[in-house]
């Protein structure tokens, strides 16, 4: 029983660490943000962020319009300035799931990436939110964008 | 159990709400406005997701398609979810929500029937 009791706590200690490894560690939005690029004229800008450290482990590549623009890291954000029309934000798990999304000149755009369990492995999925809830989100997240 | 994972594991590809080609005209000029006065649930023809419309909500007339009258509004987040998730507009006939204009994809998606609007014209 004792044996029992001390593997387990190993186990936990052990889990803990990684998912606390796993986590995004660059710059916070709230130091970077005044000394962020403005949004080129014509253009809008889209974040994408993921709060959940469920399913550390799966941090697929986040696509945007097919192109890469970062990771699904837990307590990060990334954030890409695109021509105002129509966008398609996806990751890349074992099954892809997609939002389609418009954006108008000088629009801000939020999209959190949620966690869901799938049979074999969880999945990272984006979700379009209102605005205040992105602002509120992403300001104590860490920048990991390229 | 094992069924129930199994269901969950493959939800995202099964859910498929239907959409039918729309083809959308925009309205010249300022269109109609109105404020929802109660929340709203509307279900979708293929998916088991609802899309929620929020009491207070502004809503401004835009365009047309042959289904009916195209609304949009800055107070919500619009979106119909089956296996993917698109943004969305709401599609008004008479008084009724008939379903959602999907700008990106330029289609309709119907909704399973269409829900009664109570609203106060603006």
């Amino acid at each position: 029983m004792f044996v029992f009791k001390r593997l387990t706590q190993a186990i936990v200690a052990t889990l803990c660490v990684f998912a606390l490894s796993s986590c995004a560690s660059g710059q916070k939005f709230s130091e970077m943000s005044s000394s962020m690029p403005k949004t080129p004229t014509g253009q809008g800008r889209i974040y994408i962020y993921r709060t959940s450290a469920l399913g550390a482990a799966i941090q697929p590549s986040i696509k945007v319009d097919g192109e890469v623009v970062g990771s699904a890291v837990p307590q990060g954000f990334v954030y890409v300035d695109r021509p105002a029309g129509n966008h398609e934000i996806s990751a890349s798990t074992e099954v892809k799931r997609t939002l389609s999304l418009t954006l108008a000149p000088g629009d801000k755009r939020y999209v959190r990436m949620d966690v869901s369990f799938g049979f074999f492995a969880g999945h990272i999925y984006p979700v379009l939110v209102e605005p205040a809830e992105g602002e509120a989100a992403i300001k104590n997240l860490h920048y990991i964008g390229k | 159990m094992l069924c129930l994972l199994f269901l969950t594991g493959c939800a995202f590809d099964v859910l498929h709400e239907k959409q039918l080609s729309a083809s959308f005209a925009p309205i010249s000029g300022q269109g109609r406005t109105w404020t929802l006065n109660e929340d709203l649930d509307v279900s979708f023809e293929g998916t088991t997701y609802k899309t929620h419309l929020k009491k207070g909500t502004r809503w401004q007339e835009v365009g047309h398609i042959a289904q009916g009258d195209v609304y949009v509004t800055k107070d919500q987040i619009v979106t119909v979810e089956g296996s993917n998730i698109h943004e969305a507009q709401v599609v008004l006939s008479g008084e009724s929500v008939v379903g959602c204009f999907l700008p990106v994809e330029g289609t309709f998606a119907p909704a399973r029937k269409p829900v009664a609007v109570h609203f106060a014209q603006n």
